[in-house]
């Protein structure tokens, strides 16, 4: 039946329970691979916290380095 | 378990329509093969013999197209409900992702869809495949037989469908109720296909 058409599988034209059946299905598959894709499930790098200091004696940031080392060789 | 492979870019699953004999499994099959646009249509193999050696059952291979850039194909079997094919029944179960079961409604069929349903729940788990998850539909057939022959469907429901799955009557011989039981039961795979495990190297 031509009223039954429907879009198939990427743009065909089909028509009848098959095509109801085929247009459903068409969309939940989309739904399924743009979940599982692993483009999808990839997450940015997380900067890597520096752990807090527990002993005052150690150095944990310092700035300047550059400078500081310069510094200590003279 | 269907996979989606985004190596080969294939999703593949393998629907098995269990039941028993003369319930209607073929009717099923034939009614979604002829549906089929001619351009779609493969080939649906049938092979019969005479004994259990021999491979017994239907497959219709759907190719569904590329949908999302992926070839999509569902392959839909039957399995022959007669008792004596028990071990073409395992077989064809290998790698089963989802069931369909065809229950005869006719009230005195129903000790046979026990008897069927309990064959099939044994060769699940044989196969090592839990028969308490498997995606599985039922689908109450010949619902077009005078009410005094068959079951009531909530009857039906009652005694077989003890998981609670989705449940259709069907005529499948005018094609009523088919493809509503194929599209839950693709549904239900669908939902559970997951991607591959990658291989550590």
């Amino acid at each position: 039946m031509a009223s039954d058409a429907k879009k198939g599988a990427e743009g065909e034209e089909e028509s009848g329970e098959f095509a109801e059946f085929l247009a459903d299905i068409s969309q939940e598959i989309a739904q399924r691979v743009a979940s599982l894709s692993p483009s999808s499930k990839s997450t940015p790098i997380q900067k890597k916290e520096r752990p807090a200091p527990t002993d005052p004696r150690v150095i944990v940031d310092w700035e300047n380095i550059a400078d500081r080392m310069i510094e200590e060789m003279r | 378990m269907s996979v989606v492979n985004y190596g080969t870019r294939e999703i593949t699953c393998k629907i098995v329509y269990y039941g028993p004999g003369r319930s209607g499994k073929t009717t099923n099959l034939q009614h979604v093969y002829s549906q089929l646009p001619e351009e779609r249509k493969g080939k649906m193999v049938s092979l019969a013999t005479d004994t259990d050696r021999t491979l017994f059952f239907d497959f219709l291979p759907l190719d569904l197209g590329t949908i999302s850039g992926f070839a999509t194909r569902f392959q839909l079997y039957t399995v022959p409900g007669q008792v004596y094919y028990a071990a073409t029944r395992k077989l064809v179960l290998q790698g089963v992702d989802g069931v369909v079961f065809v229950a005869d409604s006719q009230s005195r069929q129903l000790a046979e869809n026990i008897e069927s349903l309990q064959d099939l729940h044994a060769n699940l788990a044989e196969e090592g495949l839990d028969p308490r998850t498997l995606p599985l539909v039922m689908q109450y057939n010949k619902r077009d037989l005078p009410a005094s022959e068959i079951s009531p469907i909530e009857e039906l429901d009652e005694t077989l469908n003890f998981r609670g799955v989705p449940h259709f009557g069907a005529i499948a011989i005018n094609g009523g109720g088919v493809f509503e039981t194929l599209r839950s039961i693709a549904s239900i795979v669908l939902g559970r296909l997951s991607a591959p495990v990658a291989k550590s190297t």
